[in-house]
C-alpha cells in the first residue's frame, strides 16, 4: 500500500462501468419519476383538492424529515408484507432490491420536487393568469402552455441542484446490496486490497459528473435569464 | 365626428349592456350600481380618480372580477357563473393590460398564435399568418421571432394588442395601457390604438390619456367611488364638466 498502483482500475474498468451505468440509470428513472409525481403532487396542492391536498402535505412532511436510508430500509421491508396482507394469503411477497431502489428513490424524490414546483407555481405573476383568462384559455391550455413552463424554467436550477444530490444520495443503494459505482469500488477494493486508489477513482469520477451538471445549472440561469424577466 | 349617446346607443343595439353592476371586494364596495351601454363601434374613455372603479368596471366586462350583483351582456350573452357563457363573452373581448402580461416565455409571434389555436382551433400556420398580419398591423413584424423580455415597454405593449386582436375579438378593454410606459413610447401605443379606433372596433378605455379622448372617444365616461357620476362627449366634458368632482379631477390632471 506504500505505493499507488492505478493498474487495478483499468483492470476492473468493466465492472467499475456496470457500477456507473447502474447510478446514472437510477439517477434518470428518480428523476423522471420524481419530476412527474412530483409535479402532480405539487399542483393538487396548488388547487387544495380537498382531502388530497392534506394526505400530500403530510406524505412530503414525512419524506422530507427522514433519512433517505430508513426510506430505502421501510420499503425494502415494510412493503412486501404491506403487499402480502394486501394480497390476502399473508405471506410477504418480495419486490426484489432493484425495484425497491427505484420505486424508493422515485417517491423520494418526488416529495422534493413537488416542494420545489409547488413554490414555483406561487411565484407565477398574477398577471400571466389574467391574460390567459382574457383570452378565453382553459385552464388545462393555461397550466400546460403558460404556467408550468414558466415555473420549470425558472426553478429549473434548482431541480438541477437538487437531481445532483440525487446521483450522489444513489450510493446508499449498498445497502439493499446493489452494485452501483460506489459498490462496485468498494466490492474490487475489498477482494484485492486497493482501498486508496479505488476510493480516489469513485471521487474523482463522482466530482467529474457533479461538476459537469453544476456548469449545466450555470448555464440553463443564463439561457433562461432573458426568457423568464418580464 | 359621428357620435351617440348612450340612450340611442342602446336603440342600435348595445353590444355591451352593464346594468345595475354591483362589485364588493369584502366591506369595499369598488360598484355601487354602474349602467352603462355600449354601442357597436363605440369608442369610450373611462376616467377617474385612483379608486375610482374603472379597472374593475372593465376587468368585470370579460369576468376577471366577478360581479356581485347586476348585469352583464356582452354580445347577448349575459354573464353568470357558466363556463361556456364566461368563455364565450372572453372569446368576444380583447384585453390589454397596464402591465401588458405578455408571456415571457414565447416569442412574440408564438403569443399571438396559442389562443387562436388552442381557443378558436385554427392550424398552427393560419395562427401564424393572422398573427403575422397583425404585427404588421401594429408594425412590429419583424420582432416576431424575438422574446417579450428584447423588446421596449411600448413595442410589447403593441404585441399585447396584435396578441387580444387574434383572438378577432368584436369589444377591445384597455386597462390604462399607456401608465407603465416612458413618456416617449406612450405615443406609439396611442397611434396603434387611434388606428384601431378608425377601422370601427368597439372600444372601452380606462385612460388619462386626455388628447386620445378629445381625438377618439365618442363619449367619456367619468367615475368616482364606485359610480358613474357623468357622461358626455369630450368636447363637453372637458370644456364644461357639470360637476364639481369632475371640475376637481381635471384641475388635477391638466396643470
Amino acid at each position: 500500500m506504500n505505493t499507488l498502483d492505478f493498474s487495478i482500475v483499468t483492470q476492473s474498468w468493466p465492472y467499475l462501468w456496470s457500477g456507473l451505468l447502474f447510478s446514472l440509470a437510477l439517477t434518470a428513472a428518480a428523476f423522471v419519476i420524481g419530476m412527474v409525481l412530483g409535479t402532480c403532487l405539487a399542483l393538487v396542492q396548488h388547487f387544495e383538492i380537498p382531502v388530497f391536498a392534506q394526505i400530500i402535505r403530510g406524505y412530503v412532511a414525512v419524506i422530507r424529515s427522514i433519512p433517505l436510508i430508513l426510506v430505502l430500509f421501510w420499503f425494502f421491508f415494510l412493503v412486501p408484507i404491506v403487499l402480502g396482507h394486501l394480497s390476502g394469503n399473508g405471506r410477504p411477497i418480495p419486490i426484489g432490491a432493484t425495484y425497491t431502489a427505484f420505486i424508493t428513490f422515485g417517491l423520494f424524490e418526488a416529495a422534493y420536487y413537488s416542494e420545489i414546483i409547488r413554490v414555483g407555481l406561487r411565484a407565477v405573476n398574477k398577471g400571466q393568469f389574467e391574460a390567459c383568462q382574457a383570452l378565453a384559455l382553459s385552464t388545462y391550455d393555461t397550466y400546460r402552455h403558460i404556467v408550468l413552463p414558466q415555473v420549470l424554467r425558472v426553478a429549473s436550477p434548482i431541480i438541477l441542484s437538487q437531481t445532483i444530490i440525487l446521483f450522489q444520495d444513489t450510493s446508499l443503494v449498498y445497502v439493499l446490496s446493489l452494485t452501483d459505482l460506489l459498490g462496485a469500488a468498494s466490492k474490487l477494493a475489498q477482494l484485492n486490497g486497493r482501498l486508496v486508489e479505488m476510493y480516489l477513482v469513485v471521487a474523482v469520477a463522482y466530482l467529474a459528473i457533479s461538476s459537469a451538471a453544476s456548469q449545466c445549472v450555470a448555464v440553463l440561469r443564463k439561457r433562461y435569464a432573458l426568457a423568464t424577466s418580464r | 365626428m359621428h357620435r351617440e349617446t348612450s340612450s340611442n346607443a342602446a336603440q342600435s343595439g348595445a353590444i355591451v349592456v352593464v346594468e345595475s353592476l354591483v362589485k364588493r371586494f369584502g366591506a369595499f364596495t369598488a360598484l355601487n350600481d354602474v349602467n352603462l351601454s355600449v354601442g357597436k363601434g363605440e369608442k369610450i374613455v373611462l376616467c377617474g380618480p385612483s379608486g375610482s372603479g374603472k379597472s374593475t368596471l372593465i376587468r368585470c366586462i370579460n369576468h376577471i372580477e366577478k360581479h356581485d350583483g347586476g348585469r352583464i351582456i356582452v354580445d347577448g350573452t349575459e354573464l353568470s357563473n357558466r363556463l361556456a357563457d364566461i368563455n364565450s363573452v372572453r372569446c368576444e373581448t380583447g384585453m390589454v393590460f397596464q402591465s401588458f402580461n405578455l408571456f415571457p416565455h414565447l416569442t412574440v409571434a408564438e403569443n399571438c398564435m396559442l389562443a387562436p389555436m388552442k381557443v378558436r382551433g385554427i392550424s398552427q400556420a393560419d395562427a401564424r399568418d393572422r398573427a403575422l398580419g397583425l404585427l404588421r398591423k401594429v408594425r412590429i413584424q419583424d420582432q416576431a421571432d424575438k422574446y417579450p423580455a428584447q423588446l421596449s415597454g411600448g413595442q410589447q405593449q403593441r404585441v399585447a394588442i396584435a396578441r387580444a386582436l387574434c383572438m378577432q375579438p368584436k369589444i377591445m378593454l384597455f386597462d390604462e395601457p399607456t401608465s407603465a410606459l416612458d413618456p416617449e413610447m406612450v405615443k406609439e401605443v396611442l397611434d396603434t390604438m387611434v388606428e384601431l379606433a378608425r377601422d370601427g372596433m368597439t372600444m372601452v378605455c380606462v385612460t388619462h390619456e386626455m388628447g386620445f379622448a378629445r381625438e377618439v372617444a365618442d363619449r367619456v365616461v367619468f367615475m368616482d367611488r364606485g359610480s358613474i357620476v357623468e357622461e358626455a362627449d369630450p368636447e363637453t366634458f372637458f370644456r364644461a364638466p357639470r360637476t364639481e368632482r369632475a371640475k376637481g379631477f381635471l384641475n388635477q390632471i391638466i396643470h
